[in-house]
């Protein structure tokens, strides 16, 4: 599904935020990236939507080799990739209602389609009753929880997470990853990066370490490893 | 395709909440773009109905007015009048023979409320000179370049001078008014596009976070940009529709009046000229507008 050959990035100062990445994530895998804050998770994320390009190396998304990708089929790119972020990037004047349906209607989808499928996926995410509810009066939890919404109405293959428990009550951050774990047991790639300990230690799932912007340690069914 | 896919209500939804938004802003590119396409509307205006006056003038006027120099002796001048009357295209039954001091008296009888004038001059600096009427107003360009190519003794022919002249005088000085008024649409339109500009780059910062998510979740580069091309447009068409209105009102409300009141003026309109303008101006409006959210979009929103 997603494939990484020799990838580096080189922010301008001569900041390596990726050294010469090689991994493959196959289809309906769930994958956790972690590491401490610089190690270049961001960097991963922002490389596979394209918001960055590589300085050297390859990237390819079922099979496509998005460094080759023409401007204007970016968008297209990034209907096939969900993205969550750890600010949840909610439109405040929007209600829940709205805000997913947003990322349909910028789609091209119909009223119809839309009407249809929004609530569904909220109900997917435990806020089907919470529909005509604004982003502020909803807990950091719930707001993370639209955000899946959104990212997952469009049914892409991937779903990467940066940080999506960063601002959620601990005991609500368990909910997210479950929820994610959900919509992964669905068929959908999920990359989740992390730097949350427990988690990682509770879900048991692939592990991709990253330290300076290289590769440490990449286990299946691993555990977060940092001290 | 979802590119070709435009939602007409959701640009407008947006288009419209952004200038809700955006409105002391707004207002003020729409009052630009009015004052200047008001102005062009009115140069136009103006400059067609000052050249029919003088197209209409010119028709009626056929006289030429031929100067001689003081030194002509009576035999030379006979000789001149001879000539002109003469000239095919000229009517001999009016050309009239104006001695010095007939001009004098014509002079004293055209002023008679300040004597001054000719009271303490000893001699007569009038000329003396003829005044001819050509048969058709048109020929008196023909008939004063025979007078002043062909008469004989014409060295002493002090000139030759025709209304047409003064008109062509009066038409070269309108001239550089239409340059100037051109010169002042051009500034003001350039002005109004980067207002409009102006308040598209705002409209862009204010919904930046948004932009930001629409490209997330795989909004098209043109499903980014409408909104804020149509609000360019809609501020310049909403400044043209001002500008129409400022146009026709002044015609029916002024110049129609004044046209009724002073016919002697001969103030006249071409028939077509207010259904070539009124769509000119709006096209002109949309222009602007697009050029100027076009510019903002350009430079502001990398997607």
């Amino acid at each position: 599904m997603i494939r990484l050959r020799r990838v580096t990035k080189v922010y301008k100062g001569n900041i390596y935020a990726l050294e010469d990445v090689t991994l493959d994530i196959e289809k309906g895998e769930f994958a956790f990236l972690v590491g401490p804050s610089g190690s270049g998770k961001s960097t991963f994320v922002k490389l596979l939507i394209k918001e960055e390009e590589p300085t050297s190396g390859q990237i390819y998304i079922a099979d496509t080799n998005i460094n080759e990708l023409r401007k204007w089929k970016i968008p297209y790119l990034r209907r096939k990739i969900g993205t969550v972020f750890q600010d949840y990037k909610l439109i405040p004047h929007k209600t829940v209602f709205q805000n997913v349906a947003f990322a349909l209607e910028v789609t091209g989808k119909s009223r119809h389609v839309i009407d249809q499928q929004v609530p569904e996926v909220l109900k997917l995410v435990g806020l089907g009753h919470k529909l005509d509810a604004f982003p502020d009066e909803l807990s950091g939890g719930e707001q993370q929880r639209v955000s899946i919404a959104r990212a997952f109405i469009n049914r892409p293959p991937i779903l990467l997470a940066d940080e999506p428990t960063g601002n959620v009550d601990p005991s609500l951050a368990l909910g997210i990853v479950k929820l994610l774990e959900k919509i992964n047991s669905a068929g959908t790639t999920v990359i989740m990066a992390t730097h949350d300990k427990e988690i990682v230690n509770t879900f048991r799932k692939r592990v991709i370490a990253l330290e300076n912007g290289r590769v440490i340690r990449d286990q299946d069914r691993g555990v977060y490893g940092y001290d | 395709m979802c590119t070709g896919m435009i939602n007409v209500k959701y640009i407008f939804q947006e288009t419209f909440s952004s200038l809700r938004k955006n409105a002391i802003l707004a207002v003020a590119a729409i009052a630009v773009v009015a004052v200047s396409l008001g102005i062009l509307g009115l140069v136009v205006l103006g400059w067609d109905v000052f050249s029919n006056m003088i197209k209409n003038t010119e028709r009626k006027v056929g006289e030429i007015d031929v100067y001689l120099y003081d030194v002509t002796s009576e035999q030379e001048r006979v000789a001149i009048d001879a000539f002109i009357r003469g000239i095919p295209e000229v009517d001999p039954t009016r050309v009239v023979y104006k001695s010095k001091s007939q001009a004098l008296e014509e002079f004293k009888q055209q002023h008679p409320e300040n004597p001054e004038l000719w009271e303490y001059i000893e001699t007569n600096p009038l000329p003396a000179s003829f005044e001819v009427m050509t048969k058709d107003p048109k020929d008196v360009g023909l008939v004063s370049s025979k007078i002043k190519n062909e008469a004989p003794y014409r060295e002493r022919i002090e000139s030759v001078k025709t209304a047409s002249q003064a008109i062509e005088k009066l038409e070269s000085v309108f001239e550089k008014f239409r340059y100037i008024g051109i010169i002042f649409v051009v500034i003001l339109s350039i002005i109004s596009m980067l207002l409009v500009s102006i308040t598209i780059q705002v409209a862009i910062f204010a919904r930046r976070r948004e932009i930001g998510i629409m490209k997330l979740v795989g909004a098209t580069n043109w499903f980014i940009r409408w909104p804020f091309l149509t609000e360019g447009v809609l501020e310049g068409l909403a400044g043209s529709i001002i500008a129409i209105l400022v146009v026709v009102l002044t015609k029916v409300w002024i110049w129609d009046q004044l046209a009724e009141t002073l016919s002697f003026l001969k103030l006249g309109f071409t028939p077509w000229l207010i259904p070539v303008l009124v769509p000119l101006i709006a096209v002109a409006g949309v222009v602007i507008g697009s050029i100027g959210s076009l510019v903002a979009l350009r430079r502001f929103l990398e997607v």
